[in-house]
Order: C-alpha cells, then structure tokens, then sequence
C-alpha cells in the first residue's frame, strides 16, 4: 500500500488507528485546538489525539447538558463523548483556548471524566509577560503528568520529540510547497485529509508516512495548465474534507489555508532553547487563533499588518486570486475578527466569500449557491 | 439575390427552481416574450415536466437554469447560480442599476452589478427568515389576509407595529400578542415591512451598495415592502414588471451569451 493509500485509509477510519495503538497498550490523550504542546504528551509516551468532531453525526445527545446556541463544533465534539466514542482516551487536556472550550471542559470533566483531566491556562495577550506566565503553566501540566504517570519528565527526551515534532512540520511545509504550482499536485481536500490522518496517531509514525507520501506527491504527473482560480480558506476546525470538496467542485483549487487543522496547527517550528520549555512557551503561545490578542499601536493599517501580515505573505506567495472565510456559526471570535481580514483581504485586491455555516452536511446546498457565484464572480465566467 | 427573408427569432427558456415556486421566462431577440409561475412543494422534477409539456421545445435555441431546486432536476443545461441570473435579469431591464435587492421565499439578496451585468460582489442573508419571503407568508397567515394583499393593508397603517424581536418565529408570537392587545392587522403588517426593510439595510451596508438600485423576487410584488425598503434607504426603486421571474430571465440570457463553454474550462461541475 502507498502511503497516499495508507493516510487517506486512516483519515477515513479514524479514530480505528488510535483505538488500536490502545490495544497495543499506548495510552491516549486527547486535546483541544493548538495550545497543547504534543511535545510533552510525546515526551511521556502518550499518543496525542487532537479530539474532533463529527459532521455527518447530528447532535443528539449534548444538548441535555450544553445550550443549542453554543459552538456547534464543540457541541458536535462533547456529542460524540457522550456516545461513548471518545472512551479510548486516558488524558484529557483543554486548553482555555476560547470560552467554549474553557467551560466545556468543566462539563466534560464533570461528565465524562477520564483517568487524566486537566484545564490548560493559555493567556490571551501575545507577548513576553505572558511567555513568562504560560511557561509556569507549562510546568504546571508537567508536573500534573509527571504524577499522573509516575515517571519523571526526562529533558534530552522531550529536546527529542521537539526535534521530531519539528521535522513532522518540515515535512507538511514542503507539501505546501509544492501546493505553489499550478494546477497543484495536491487538492486542498486531500491535504486536509492527510493533516487530519496525522492528528491521532503517534508523531514517529506519521513522520515516516509523509518521508513517503512527499516522494509520492512529487512523482505525481501534473495535468496541462490549469484555469482554475486559487483559492486560500480562513477559518477554524475545518476536520471533514467534504466542504473544501465542494469548493474545488465548484471548479477551484484550494492552495493555502489558514485553518487550526490546516497551516496554523504546523507552520511555525519550535525554536531549540536551552530550556526546551522556553521555546515551547514561545512557540504555542504566537499560535495565531482568533481567540487571541497582540499589542496594538492604535493605527489601523500598521495593527491589520502586524495581525494578518502572515496571511497577506500567503496569498501572494500561492498566488491566490479569492479567498473564503469559513465562521463556524457562534464562534465569536471568528466572527469578530472576519470583517477585519476581508477588510485587509479586500485592500490587497483578493475578493472575499464570508460563510457562515453550522459544522453540519445539512446545509451543503446552501453552501453550494454561495460559493457558485462567488467563484462565477472571480472567473468573470457570467 | 434579393428579397431578403426573415431569419426565424431564436427563443431561449430560462427556469428559476426557487424555494417557494417554480419561475419560467421564455426570451427572444434580448426581451422577455413569456414568463410564467407554477407553486412548486419540493416537486421540481413533476413541475419542470409540466413547464416543458406547455411550452413549444422544438424551436427553442437552449435553456439556462438556476434556483435551489437544480439539483433535484437531471435537465442538461446549463446552470447559473440565482446571484449572477438576477444581475443579468436586471441588466435587461435597467442596464443602469448598480445595486439589485432580491427578496425571495427563503433568502435576500444583495447583489452589486458592474457593467453588462457582471456580479462585482453579493451577499446572502444567513438562515434566517425575517429578512425573507417566508416572514409575509407566516404575518399572512396568522392575520388571515392574502399574501398579496398585504401591500395594499399596510398603507392604511396609522401606529406601526415596532417588533422587538429579530426572529421571525419570535415574531408570530409578538403579532399573536399585539392582535390580542387590539393592534390593527395594518400596524402589524406595516411593521414586518420595517423589520425586513431593516434587515435588507444591513445586508445593503455590509457591502457598500450604490444607487440605483431594483427590487426583485417575491418581495418585490409587495409596494409595501417596496416602500418601507426606500423609506430606509431614503431613494428611490425600480422594479421591473414581473420581478419575481427576473433570475428565471437572466438565466435565459446567460444561456443564449454560451458563457458555459468557458465555465467548463474551469472544471466546473455545475
């Protein structure tokens, strides 16, 4: 089987992989969003497994425990521990990336329990103070392992999974590389997929499959010239292929994101501190979620640089010609910081589609009209 | 040589599977020539049939389709999203307007049109019903008046109703309530039109939208509506004669410019 095969197989069946590293006698921790450090979760030999939802599952079960006008992304993920789909899972650590996640976790702790349950204090202002006051918390989650697990955290180990976590990022970086030719070799949707794939299966075991699937991906025959625009996705968790299969349908290629399954998860390495525990404050605390603040000088244009300057670098790099914000429905910080980036989208001349949606299949077609006269509108086809 | 005849005009049929009815607009030499409307519960396959059944086929030049329903009908022609159909529909009509507003069953619309009636930049009102049809039907019902005569109700409105909420369920019980309280159905009526009005604003401002501007759709059939909209927008509209078929037109049209050849050049599978 090729590794092409091999990712879109445990993409596909997920979370089968992880259930049987479970039998195998691994002990699983699951986390929310991009805060949790897997370095460390690797560093005491714990599968980390990015918990997701379910899309295709209707929310049937949180609802008794959660108000329907809460994250439908978090409700779907809470609704899929209640069905006893998560019962795999050792460790749980949340951390307090947004509200949502912060207070689901107490009703999931409370709920659910699992043998491992922690509350990750993330602080919202990017900047040094802050390092200072997220790297105690670091140690604090260490410590609480090291209890947990009995076993003391040995520092060249976890120098060495950051070293491994680090060549894993390489690898992605470079298929998002190659992602710059045109048409690329590889679709947004099955790069989703293979990001997705490696978010439940232990970081050694994924860094051999994308060593082969980059060869793979760099042998595949690229068809003639392409006429498609080239679009670059904004948005949270995006962990179903279905939608961005329905944007490249409608006749693009998605080339870039800035999704926390997609580039924002990856795309910064671990700087190698004398202190591993400095780099890796520095590392996840500048991940660049909506959910948090940076210094301000008070002008407009200079704060949207030093905010989106990333993503202004990434279209004109992927030589984007549209992009699309994807809101997961009652994700305020989403929704507060879209107008923004369309804002600063829209001044470098890349048209915007803003979509709202409800982490639901049910209103694909909906979706479907939208994105159909958004990409009629780019190509200028009408 | 000599004696030049007639060149027989091509006809092109234009469908609209809208949310609430089925809209057909049948276009010759750039005008509309017929358009008609048939109720439409979800149906579309049994409803096209019958369109295609009235209709004579055997001249037509071609079709172009559009509306939510495409994807229950297996027609191959080609298929236009609803924002680009209005555009081009309103383009036939008033080639001036640079905003058009579409009022339908389920959705609004707000489409900013650049020159021959290309889509410069839209938006779509989220799943919500009071900016939409749907919020007229539900006031009709529980005031027990006609849909269309709703326009006509409101103009002898003296106290609008002022609703305080923006949801259209929440609306109903506010209306039930004030009913009870001895609101005239005219206040209530001429306060959904504020209530839409207010929304269609929004939408408008969201993406900077220019006059003139037309009203289509269903909404568009509703003078109370069409005034409580200018009243807002402190302008005045045009709406086209039939503007609930206008997207069925435009679809026509872009069907008769064969833009699809250059579609499918972009793998477009719609």
């Amino acid at each position: 089987m090729t590794a092409t095969e091999k990712l879109k197989k445990i993409y596909g069946e997920r979370p089968k992989r992880t259930r049987e590293l479970k039998e195998e006698g691994r002990k699983i921790a699951g986390y929310f969003c991009c805060f949790v450090p897997e370095e460390i979760l690797s560093a005491f030999d714990l599968v980390p497994f990015r918990l997701q939802g379910n899309p295709k599952d209707p929310v049937d079960q949180a609802d008794a425990f959660i108000e329907p006008m809460a994250c439908p992304f978090a409700r779907s993920c809470f609704n899929q521990a209640l069905k006893g789909n998560y019962d795999f899972l050792d460790a749980f650590i949340a951390p307090h990336s947004c509200d949502t996640i912060d207070r689901l976790s107490n009703i999931w702790f409370h709920n659910r329990p699992v043998s491992f349950n922690h509350l990750l204090n993330v602080p919202h202002m990017r900047e040094r103070g802050a390092e200072e006051f997220f790297r105690s918390e670091l140690n604090y989650l260490v410590k609480c392992l090291e209890e947990w697990t009995g076993k003391k955290l040995v520092l060249e180990k976890l120098r060495e999974t950051i070293r491994l976590s680090n060549k894993k990022r390489a690898l992605l970086r470079n298929l998002y590389e190659l992602r710059k030719k045109d048409p690329p070799p590889v679709s947004g949707a099955e790069m989703l997929e293979v990001l997705v794939a490696g978010m439940g299966i232990p970081v050694p075991e994924y860094v051999n499959l994308l060593t082969q699937y980059v060869e793979e991906v760099k042998s595949r025959e690229v068809k003639s010239i392409s006429l498609r625009p080239r679009l670059f996705l904004w948005g949270n968790a995006i962990d179903d292929s279905t939608f961005v299969q329905l944007v490249e349908h409608s006749g693009t290629w998605v080339v870039m994101d800035d999704l926390c399954t997609g580039s924002r998860s990856f795309w910064e390495d671990v700087p190698e501190t004398s202190d591993p525990m400095e780099g890796l404050a520095r590392r996840y605390l500048n991940v660049p979620c909506p959910r948090s603040n940076y210094p301000r000088t008070g002008h407009r244009e200079v704060d949207l640089e030093s905010r989106f300057g990333y993503v202004g670098a990434f279209v004109s790099s992927w030589k984007v010609g549209g992009a699309i914000l994807y809101l997961i429905r009652y994700c305020d910080t989403c929704e507060l910081e879209g107008p923004d980036l369309k804002d600063y989208l829209n001044k470098k001349g890349i048209p915007v589609l803003m979509l709202e949606d409800d982490y639901s299949l049910t209103t694909l077609g909906q979706l479907r009209t939208r994105v159909q006269a958004f990409v009629e509108m780019i190509t200028g086809v009408v | 040589m000599g004696g030049g005849h007639l060149l027989p005009v091509k006809r092109w049929l234009g469908l609209d599977l809208g949310a609430s009815f089925v809209k057909a607009a049948l276009l010759s030499d750039g005008r509309l020539i017929d358009g008609f409307i048939l109720p439409v519960s979800g149906r579309y396959r049994e409803v096209v049939a019958q369109i295609l059944e009235t209709i004579e086929t055997s001249d037509l030049a071609g079709m172009g389709i559009t509306g939510v329903g495409v994807e229950g009908v297996d027609l191959s022609a080609p298929r236009f999203s609803e924002v680009a159909a209005h555009a081009r529909g309103v383009n036939l009509f008033f080639p001036h307007v640079k905003t058009v507003i579409d009022i339908g069953g389920q959705f609004t619309r707000v489409v900013r049109v650049g020159p021959g009636g290309k889509v410069l930049d839209f938006i779509i009102s989220e799943k919500c019903a009071t900016g939409s049809g749907r919020f007229l039907q539900i006031m009709a019902r529980i005031l027990h008046v006609d849909i269309e005569e709703l326009g006509r109700l409101s103009f002898e409105a003296t106290q609008p109703v002022e609703f305080s909420t923006n949801c259209a369920v929440f609306a109903e019980s506010e209306a039930i309530s004030r009913l009870a309280e001895g609101a005239k159905p005219a206040d209530i009526v001429a306060g959904v039109h504020h209530a839409m009005a207010a929304k269609v604003e929004m939408l408008m401002k969201r993406i900077n939208w220019e006059p003139p501007v037309a009203v289509v759709g269903g909404g568009g059939q509703d003078k109370g509506l069409i005034r409580a909209v200018e009243k807002k927008l402190q302008i005045e509209v045009v709406v086209p004669p039939q503007p609930i078929i206008t997207a069925a037109l435009g679809a026509a049209s872009l069907a008769s410019l064969d833009v699809t050849s250059r579609a499918r050049d972009y793998g477009a599978d719609f």
